[in-house]
């Protein structure tokens, strides 16, 4: 039976879908997308397997977006100077995906995330997200993405409950709804009960934890997040595991990049490999392992690689093996 | 391709309700929440602040340093006034731009002078949100004008346009139009002037290339020096020479009516002349220049606000593949041999290696340096340098240079940020990593002394003997004495320095205030010892009294330092947490 997360083509509404997102064909637009939805009583999902299902009237509200992908690139680059940080990448993620992009340290998978969020300017290429350039819909777009950033740039001199009150109001949200999510959020990270505690004073965890609740306060379609777990204890990280597939579920998209490759094993449905800027692989992770075991010799004997084993094998760990063995340490 | 628009983004899975409406214009409903919500946020943050004793003492610093900058801003709206009144009264139009072109001159000086001691929110951490350009570029201002240097601007502006109305009333009106719109332009250069730098500052190469310039104009200073000091004994000037100045003069004038002092200047003396059209022409190019401004700023702040980003890493990845080839060994020759092998060594080298890559820290020490040449230039033929009174210039000027050690000396472990966690783990002690700090700080804090002695010298000529011995005398006080507090404050009080930025430094008001009280506090002692010496009438024994006095504060400093172990040891949450945790 399909998943959610297999939704790559699908005869939704009248909308053919390809595995791209794209329509093929399409319903006529007077009532607009939206309005359409609403007046269907069903939807059936075609999956790349050929299976089918017809999914019930509260997902066609999350599906209103299949006509685009989440997220898409084309040919996304940036340099810096000479150097080039991301070159020519182009991927797409279908809403609904919980997409996993790997990547060694410094093949460019944070300047990636931040052209994404709109935080940095590609060199070349574009960005679109939930079908809309970014350039062109920044404002709009940048209230249903939410993102930690880079050092979590949280407010030291803030207690929890007013940083959360002032990204929620930075966002658009008026204070009632801010008042009552920052408390669910609080709640459910268990960071209610800090009172006066101000953020600086917060562990580091604590504030991993203060930083995904701010990113989600304004309920966000697609949520990027960069090492999320990082951190963050065991207890909490499960909690996190649960709300982020409980938004997946909802028809969220999540892109998330970690080194943990057990957590991207265990929640991603899809996943991109970026190696010294260049797109190295993309594709569910069953396709990835085939790719991999097709190319490996040894690996044709129904044994099942783990994702640790494919990303060693793209990128190429033997490049990566010291020159020479540091025969000093004990 | 169809798009979905906002609205149907937000029934597809977000109530419609609870949300601001979206939009981009300086007064939309989204950008005044997101002025309530700025203004709510520094509000808390100011509150939350003043529960810790160190916030407390942080805001009552603030506090007084305010106060100070408001007496001396008052003095300057005074002097302005009072010149103003003085001038508009007599209808001297053509010397009145001075006042102009002093007020411009501090205007755009001083947020940069200023920047190490001053809080600064980043802006930039606000792209994240839904923020439209046209509010981003409003805050940018709206912080600019609780900046001090647009306190002072405003307040001298104000001081002229009084001073004016007062010695002419029928110029009431066209002196406040001209100060208002002076104020404009010159309110949006400063940001202008301030974004710009900080974004120069922003990548390593820029920044180098800042450094090597701003080198060349010290240099270039210096050099300015002996072709000043020619000026003293002026040759009998000719016919022609005085045809030439004048010209020279003239052409000066022609060239300033048409720039921004001049202008605003240009505009009262035609109203008063009852040419009202040629002072709204005048007027209205002065607005010109606040537009151009403004285009200047709005260049830099659309570029920020698109997403640009100077990552120092990118940059620095470049360089190293360029630098392909030179390892970490030979990478450690050249600055190591300062301080030897060992950990001091270690540390003089690192210090060394981030001061030069450091534009605000050579900034710093270099600014004082160019404010010592201005105030011997200012001392230049006055009774200051004749006679007995002079000597009391090289003090001042060295005393003046050494302020720009406060960021180095007073916070000392500033730089280190997250490193202090290095600090803690290795078996250097602290004491050792201080004693390395100290030597580096008193090697330049020596470099700068010269420099600023000959500097004096040069301009107001060699002091005698008993007053040269007793200068450096007091400077060997003055240094143990600087390092020793510098070391207790540093580990008590620290506040992380950002060096890739001017003016990001929370927490500096309180040392800055604490510096400049101990400053004047070794500049008291100093001048009480020659004072009294004088009054016994042999200045030679201000000498030895000096050195007395330095031997006690080379010794409390070597106290200091062997309990700088326990103390960072006490101090090691507030440390950790003032220099690693966020801001």
């Amino acid at each position: 039976m399909a998943q959610p997360d297999d939704i790559f083509h699908g005869l939704f509404g009248g909308i053919l879908c390809t595995s791209a997102g794209s329509a093929i064909s399409r319903v006529p637009k007077a009532g607009g997308a939206a309005s359409t939805v609403r007046n269907l009583h069903f939807c059936l999902l075609v999956t790349r397997q050929n299976d089918w299902r017809v999914l019930p009237k509260p997902s066609l509200l999350c599906l209103a977006h299949m006509e685009h992908p989440a997220i898409q690139t084309y040919g996304l680059t940036r340099t810096f100077g000479e150097l080039v940080a991301v070159n020519n990448v182009t991927f797409s993620v279908a809403p609904g995906q919980f997409f996993g992009f790997l990547g060694p340290n410094g093949a460019g998978k944070s300047t990636t995330i931040k052209m994404l969020t709109g935080l940095l300017e590609p060199t070349a290429g574009t960005v679109e997200i939930l079908g809309r350039r970014f350039d062109a819909s920044a404002l709009e777009l940048k209230r249903h993405i939410g993102v930690v950033p880079e050092g979590m740039a949280l407010l030291g001199r803030l207690t929890a409950p007013e940083y959360l009150h002032f990204v929620g109001r930075m966002y658009g949200l008026d204070r009632q709804i801010t008042a009552q999510r920052a408390e669910e959020l609080l709640d459910f990270m268990q960071l209610g009960g800090n009172g006066r505690k101000l953020v600086t004073d917060f562990s580091h965890g604590m504030q991993k934890k203060l930083a995904l609740a701010a990113a989600v306060i304004h309920g966000p379609k697609v949520l990027f997040l960069d090492e999320p777990f990082e951190g963050v204890d065991a207890i909490a990280a499960g909690m996190l595991k649960t709300m982020l597939q409980g938004m997946i579920q909802r028809g969220a998209t999540i892109f998330l990049t970690t080194h943990v490759l057990e957590i991207v094993e265990r929640l991603c449905s899809h996943v991109a490999i970026i190696h010294k800027g260049r797109l190295v692989a993309n594709g569910s992770l069953e396709e990835l392992r085939a790719g991999v075991a097709a190319s490996l010799p040894g690996a044709e004997g129904g044994q099942r690689l783990t994702l640790e084993e494919m990303f060693l094998s793209i990128v190429g760990a033997g490049g990566m093996e010291p020159a020479q063995e540091l025969s000093w340490l004990a | 391709m169809a798009g979905l628009a906002g609205a149907d983004v937000r029934e597809a899975g977000e109530s419609g309700a609870g949300w601001v409406p979206i939009g981009g214009g300086v007064l939309c409903p989204l950008a005044r929440t997101q002025y309530a919500a700025l203004a709510t946020m520094r509000w808390q943050a100011f509150r939350n602040g003043l529960h810790s004793t160190r916030g407390a003492l942080e805001a009552a610093a603030s506090g007084l340093n305010y106060l100070l900058y408001g007496f001396m801003a008052l003095g300057i709206t005074a002097g302005l006034g009072g010149g103003a009144y003085y001038m508009a009264s007599k209808g001297q139009w053509l010397v009145m731009p001075v006042l102009l072109w002093a007020l411009f001159a501090m205007w755009q000086m001083m947020p940069l002078v200023m920047a190490a001691s001053q809080q600064q929110f980043d802006l930039n951490g606000l792209l994240r949100f839904p923020m439209g350009f046209a509010p981003f570029f409003v805050l940018h201002v709206v912080f600019g004008l609780i900046d001090s240097s647009t306190i002072f601007g405003a307040l001298g502006c104000f001081g002229i346009w009084a001073g004016v109305t007062l010695a002419d009333p029928g110029l009431f009106g066209w002196a406040a139009a001209a100060m208002a719109v002076f104020a404009v332009f010159n309110l949006l250069l400063s940001r202008a002037v301030f974004a710009w730098f900080d974004r120069w500052l922003g990548q390593r190469k820029t920044r180098e290339v800042m450094s090597v310039l701003f080198f060349a104009v010290l240099l270039g200073l210096q050099f300015l020096n002996p072709a000043l000091r020619e000026k003293k004994h002026p040759k009998q000037v000719t016919e022609r020479q005085r045809a030439t100045l004048l010209r020279n003069l003239a052409w000066a004038e022609t060239a300033q009516s048409w720039l921004p002092p001049g202008l605003g200047i240009a505009t009262l003396e035609r109203a008063d002349g009852g040419q009202p059209a040629a002072a709204l022409g005048y007027l209205s190019l002065l607005g010109l220049y606040g537009l151009g401004a403004g285009l200047l700023l709005s260049v830099r702040l659309r570029a920020e606000h698109r997403g640009e980003n100077l990552s120092d890493a990118s940059a620095v990845r470049g360089t190293e593949r360029r630098a392909n080839g030179v390892s970490a060994r030979e990478s450690a020759g050249g600055l190591a041999a300062l301080g030897g092998s060992g950990p001091i060594g270690a540390m003089i080298e690192k210090d060394a290696r981030t001061m030069i890559r450091s534009l605000p820290l050579l900034y710093a020490i270099g600014a004082p340096l160019l404010m010592v040449l201005v105030l011997a230039s200012l001392l230049h033929g006055t009774r200051f340098s004749h006679g007995g009174a002079f000597p009391v210039a090289l003090p001042l000027c060295i005393a003046y240079a050494a302020l720009g050690f406060t960021q180095l000396i007073y916070n000392n472990l500033g730089t280190e940020g997250a490193g202090i966690q290095l600090l803690f783990l290795s078996p250097t002690p602290m004491r050792t990593v201080l004693l390395a700090k100290n030597i580096f700080h008193a090697m330049l804090f020596v470099l700068v002394a010269l420099t600023a002695g000959v500097l004096t010298v040069l301009r107001l000529g060699a002091p005698s003997a008993p007053w040269l011995a007793a200068t450096a005398a007091w400077l060997v006080f003055a240094l143990p004495a600087h390092l020793t507090v510098g070391n207790i404050l540093s580990l008590t009080m620290p506040h992380r320095v950002n060096l890739s930025r001017v003016g990001r430094h929370l927490g500096g008001q309180a040392i800055a205030l604490f510096s400049m009280l101990v400053q004047l506090g070794i500049l008291a002692v100093g001048a009480a010892t020659v004072g009294l010496c004088l009054l016994f009438g042999d200045l030679w024994l201000a000498t030895p009294v000096l050195l007395a006095l330095a031997v006690v504060t080379f010794i409390v400093w070597l106290r200091v330092l062997a309990n700088a172990d326990a103390m960072a040891n006490r101090h090691r949450d507030e440390l950790l947490a003032a220099l690693v945790k966020t801001d």
